[in-house]
């Protein structure tokens, strides 16, 4: 990958300048490397429980290889996964319960959604003062397309009661000590959208085990928590379910709050949609670049919405010009943006990045800060060096 | 002439054994995957306490104040950490003291890269 050649060469040059051969440079760099087979040059956030960050300059495709995409697990993935055992069973305020197969689960007509999923903590370790939880920096987020059952036809096999208003979902993660289960619910409304699933496959291949195999919920658009791995309950519930993830996890403050403050449970409310977000792929931070023409790449998003501008500044913010929108673009999945800035003069520069969507949400320039660091999604910025 | 000549070699044998110490130091990092919490009297107990469930990794990258500490910690406590109460005033001092706001940031390590170096796919 471009990107991944220049990230070498740019630490190359900086082994040169320090008087280390470049591959010195690359052996020291690999020597670094934790094995960990089938998630290839990952940020190791946590090797227990397993969370792994993408690193920004792989953001350069439209769909994110599976190798490159994002691990977020709260818990210990399971032990032991046999497809012919597993089954799913779908019960609570419906008519009919059911328990349903691999074999059974792929007979419903398949379904595919291009989503970027996005942990809800993506960028927590921006925030100041910092927040406790995993320390993300700008890659907890990936596309890819997803494939399975809607849920709805699936829900609908067995009949949702009218009291039917949340729809429950339960891994096979394995729990640790008291931890409270890690199980979350969403609306109704939400579970019965033509394009929620039940994922089974991931950019045309079987999910692997680190992203829920051999079943997921795809609730698109959503925080990744919603989208619940190694499925194998559903229920559907009078009311939102009531668990540690629900509440106090994965909640944000009705009002703006001063950084560092505290709020009330009842002054939050559950964490759903993304929001508009730009990340900047390259040039990388810290980078050295000649004067001449920059590439500036990266990609935006916005949940439900559409991301409609990108825009770049070259001067820490006093400037805007517009960036050009990829080609390939989806409902739930991020844009891919370039802009070419002639870096003529050399000296230090501050580049910038800012996504506006469909629903009129701009990034905004400071990050909006919660005690637990959600939907981090500030204006992105690099700092780059020109000689 | 010969001065520099000497000089150089001392150079190398100064610098050569330091750069081969830190690649030893990332083989090691390479086979053992997970860290470990920093050296101090509450070592033990904390990695005990903490560890059971989690890799030091997820404490190492922390940078709270003591007040957010001390409220990891009974959380911890409640979720099954085994803190017996005389030590935890003592644990809120040792991470505090270790993983304050002040300190620099963690630098995690990568996974290998088996595309790029063509071992898969």
């Amino acid at each position: 990958m471009n990107s991944r050649r220049d990230f070498l060469k740019q630490i190359s040059g900086a082994a040169l300048a320090a008087g280390i051969t470049p591959l010195l440079a690359q052996t020291l760099l690999r020597a670094q490397a934790v094995e960990f087979p089938g998630e290839d040059d990952m940020i190791l956030r946590s090797f227990r429980f397993v969370d792994l960050e993408s690193p920004v300059e792989y953001f350069n495709t439209w769909l994110t290889p599976v190798p490159h995409f994002f691990v977020r697990n709260h818990m210990y993935e399971p032990s032991e996964l046999d497809a012919n055992e597993w089954r799913l069973s779908i019960g609570g305020e419906v008519e009919k319960l059911l328990t349903l197969s691999l074999a059974e689960l792929s007979k419903f007509e398949v379904h595919s959604v291009v989503n970027t999923l996005e942990c809800a903590g993506n960028g927590r370790s921006l925030h100041r003062p910092q927040v406790p939880g995993i320390q993300w920096g700008k890659g907890a987020v990936g596309t890819a397309r997803f494939s399975g059952p809607r849920l709805r036809d699936v829900l609908q096999r067995a009949g949702i009661k009218p009291t039917g208003k949340h729809v429950m979902f339960r891994g096979l993660d394995e729990v640790p000590g008291k931890v409270p289960p890690f199980i979350r619910s969403i609306p109704v409304e939400k579970a019965l959208d033509a394009d929620t699933l039940i994922a089974t496959h991931m950019n045309g291949s079987a999910l692997t085990k680190h992203h829920g195999f051999p079943a997921r919920a795809l609730v698109p658009g959503w925080i990744g928590a919603a989208s619940c791995k190694w499925l194998t309950e559903i229920k559907v519930l009078e009311s939102e379910f009531v668990g540690n993830f629900m509440n106090p996890g994965y909640r944000f403050p009705n009002q703006p709050m001063k950084p560092g403050d505290t709020v009330k449970p009842e002054d939050t409310h559950p964490v759903t949609a993304l929001t508009v977000k730009s990340v900047i792929a390259a040039p990388s931070d810290g980078a050295s670049l000649k004067t001449g023409k920059v590439m500036v790449h990266g990609a935006a998003w916005a949940g439900e919405a559409d991301v409609t501008k990108v825009e770049v500044s070259a001067d820490g913010g006093s400037t805007w010009n517009s960036a050009n929108l990829g080609r390939e673009q989806s409902h739930y999945a991020w844009r891919l943006w370039n802009y070419e800035w002639n870096a003529g003069k050399s000296g230090d520069y501050t580049i910038l990045s800012r996504a506006t969507d469909s629903q009129g949400r701009t990034q905004p320039a400071s990050p909006v800060w919660n005690p637990s660091g959600y939907l981090y999604n500030a204006v992105d910025q690099v700092k780059i060096h020109v000689a | 002439m010969w001065r520099k000549v000497a000089a150089l070699c001392l150079m190398v044998l100064l610098v050569a054994p330091s750069l081969s110490a830190q690649a030893r130091e990332k083989d090691q990092r390479r086979t053992n995957p997970t860290e470990e919490l920093p050296a101090g009297p509450m070592q033990a107990k904390a990695t005990t306490a903490c560890t059971e469930c989690h890799e030091a990794r997820i404490i190492l990258q922390q940078r709270l104040s003591k007040a957010a500490w001390t409220k990891e910690v009974d959380k911890m406590a409640k979720w099954g950490a085994l803190v017996d109460a005389a030590d935890r005033d003592a644990l809120i001092d040792y991470l505090s003291a270790n993983f304050g706001p002040d300190k620099p940031a963690y630098e995690p390590p990568r996974t290998a890269d088996k595309i790029a170096s063509g071992k898969s796919k």
